[in-house]
Formats: structure tokens, C-alpha cells, sequence
């Protein structure tokens, strides 16, 4: 009885199959390289200060969507009586961006609207297989007015990226 | 068994999380935003722009009347919240060519001299004229105190030279430079 059952059990064989479906759809994120950024003076007196960030993003676009990368000021230079970004002291220009199109000439940092960055058309992706690096990504030059007007001392804002996906 | 489906689970771990691409291989994160901070320290600093680039002194005519001219320039500054100074200063880098002319280091004549009086926009303090142009230094045009802030575009200030106008000088043109230096701490 007991050798029965084992030889039954052995010699048995069952086949089954399962449909296995994904919907994928649109994705993106992003990683900002620097945590940190500083500001430095290039050149003459009172030329502006200047810094670069990188921004890595990983994209999946539909066949008729598109994403976007954009940025915004949290808040303005704090403390006061230094740069503002209220008063469009920050601007920044975009290069190389490895898939999509990086924005066009200089673009102005604000408090209250996001700015753009980076479009990336319709079926796009990030990965083997498609067009680009992976990860994607983006150089931003940031120009910080000097003027005068601005009191000595230490001032800092902070930015936030941000990235959507159709 | 256990022992062979430990490593299974194990496996299967890792691919979930690896599949939800949140982490690089790197340990990087990537997230639907990001955010960096920006920092910048605005120091001391100051420029000036000469917007007169030849000053013509000049003198009615027959009377020996003192030869005048005005040099205008535009100042940029911003000097330390405390304790932080000022100057704009200037000297006779090249001087007149002296032989049987004016000139500054060594006057013709006892009570020639190359003078100059002051105007500065606030936050400026001009000279306190009439000061005699040197060669073998600076003098002041204008002094700033702490947290001294010109506007953007810069203000405005002049000096208004007087060149003694000595019979003793033969005719004909003669010129000097004088440079104008600005500082700020």
C-alpha cells in the first residue's frame, strides 16, 4: 500500500498553462546628482555666480503621450536682502539631454510656477533597447545674478525636479 | 527541500525590488522628484567705469584762468555687513610731460598744482576738497562705510580737476592719466 502510493505518485504528471498579462503603462523618475549646489563667482566683478546640476530620469512615454521635467523654487533665497528669485535673479539654460528635447535658451527659476527642463516626445523609453543612456540625463546651468544692491552673507534656496509621464 | 527553496526566496527578493526600479545598482534613488540646494555667499566687492575716457581741461582764453575738466564715472559697491570700508581712490600714473609744461610730481612753479574737488552719490562720501593730485600716490575721491550698497546699474560721482595755469608754461597740448581705483571689504 504504502510502495503503491509512492510509484503512483512518481509516474503521475500534470500540465497546466496560465495567460500572463501586464498593462504597462507611462512612467518616469528622476534622480538629482547633487544634493548640494554652490554658487561661485566666474570672472569680473559683479559676474554673476554660476553653478551646474545633473539630473538623471528614467522615461516610458505612450505611443501618443510625452513627459516632462521641470523645476521650481521651494521658496526664495533666504534670509533676505540677497538674491531673489522673485525677482528673477535665478536662470538657468539646459544641454545635453539624452533623450528628449532640453528647454531652449535661458529659462527663468520660479517660486510659483515650474519652468521647463526637459520634453520627451511619444514612445519614448529608458533601458535596453531604446534610444538614449541609461539613465537618462540632463546638465542645467544656473546663473544667479550679483548685484549690488544684494547684502553680504550666506544665502540658499532649494530646487525641486520634477517629472511626469503620458 | 527547505534548504533548496530558501535561496529561491531569496532570489525572488531581490528581482521584486530590482524590478520596481527605485534603487540604481548604485544605490541611487530615483523618485518622481528630486530636489537640490543651492547656496551662494555674496561677498564684499566693488567696480568702477570711467565714463569720461579724455578729460579736456580747458581755460578762457587770455586771462590765465585756471584750466577745468570734469571726469565722470559710474561706481558699483558692496562692502561687508560689518565693519566692512570703502574707497575710490586716484593717482597721476603718467604725468604731464613737464619740460616747460605743467606737471604734477615736480610744478614749475611754487603754488602749481593739479586740484581736484568731488561729487559721489550716496552711499559715497565725497572728498573733501580741493585735493592736490599726486604722482607718488593715491588720494581719496571717496570713502564708504560698512553695508555700503550702490544701486545695480551703478552710481554716479566726478571729480572736477583744476590745472594751475601758469604763464611759465610753454604753448602747445600736454596730457596725463590719472587712474581711478575702487576697493571694497
Amino acid at each position: 500500500m504504502f510502495l503503491g502510493c509512492v510509484t503512483g505518485a512518481l509516474g503521475n504528471s500534470v500540465t497546466g498553462s496560465q495567460t500572463l498579462s501586464a498593462n504597462i503603462g507611462a512612467n518616469a523618475k528622476l534622480s538629482v546628482l547633487q544634493s548640494t549646489v554652490t554658487l561661485v563667482h566666474t570672472g569680473a566683478t559683479f559676474a554673476s555666480f554660476t553653478g551646474a546640476v545633473t539630473v538623471q530620469y528614467k522615461v516610458r512615454t505612450t505611443p501618443s503621450g510625452s513627459s516632462t521635467l521641470v523645476v521650481q523654487a521651494v521658496s526664495d533665497f533666504s534670509p533676505a536682502n540677497g538674491p531673489s528669485i522673485t525677482n528673477s535673479d535665478l536662470t538657468y539654460t539646459c544641454s545635453g539631454a539624452t533623450v528628449g528635447s532640453a528647454c531652449s535658451g535661458s529659462q527663468t527659476v520660479r517660486t510659483t510656477s515650474t519652468t521647463n527642463v526637459v520634453t520627451v516626445g511619444a514612445g519614448a523609453c529608458t533601458g535596453s533597447g531604446c534610444a538614449g543612456s541609461d539613465p537618462n540625463s540632463v546638465s542645467i546651468s544656473l546663473i544667479l545674478a550679483d548685484s549690488p544692491t544684494f547684502k553680504t552673507g550666506n544665502y540658499s534656496t532649494n530646487l525641486t525636479f520634477s517629472i511626469s509621464a503620458l | 527541500m527547505k534548504q533548496i527553496r530558501m535561496p529561491w526566496r531569496l532570489a525572488t527578493a531581490v528581482l521584486l525590488v530590482a524590478g520596481l526600479g527605485a534603487v540604481s545598482a548604485f544605490g541611487q534613488t530615483f523618485a518622481a522628484s528630486g530636489t537640490t540646494t543651492l547656496s551662494v555667499n555674496v561677498a564684499a566687492e566693488a567696480s568702477i567705469s570711467i565714463g569720461t575716457s579724455t578729460t579736456t581741461l580747458s581755460s578762457t582764453p587770455g586771462l590765465f584762468a585756471d584750466y577745468t575738466g570734469t571726469t565722470n564715472f559710474t561706481y558699483k559697491i558692496r562692502t561687508t555687513l560689518s565693519g566692512g570700508t570703502g574707497t575710490v581712490n586716484v593717482q597721476i600714473t603718467s604725468d604731464f610731460a613737464c619740460a616747460g609744461g605743467p606737471c604734477v610730481a615736480s610744478p614749475p612753479s611754487a603754488g602749481d598744482a593739479l586740484t581736484y574737488n568731488c561729487t559721489v552719490a550716496s552711499p559715497g562720501t565725497a572728498c573733501s576738497g580741493p585735493v592736490t593730485a599726486l604722482t607718488t600716490g593715491t588720494t581719496s575721491v571717496a570713502t564708504f562705510g560698512a553695508d555700503a550698497r550702490s544701486a545695480k546699474a551703478g552710481n554716479s560721482g566726478s571729480v572736477a580737476w583744476t590745472l594751475t595755469n601758469d604763464p611759465a608754461y610753454k604753448t602747445g597740448p600736454y596730457s596725463a592719466t590719472a587712474t581711478f581705483t575702487i576697493s571694497a571689504t
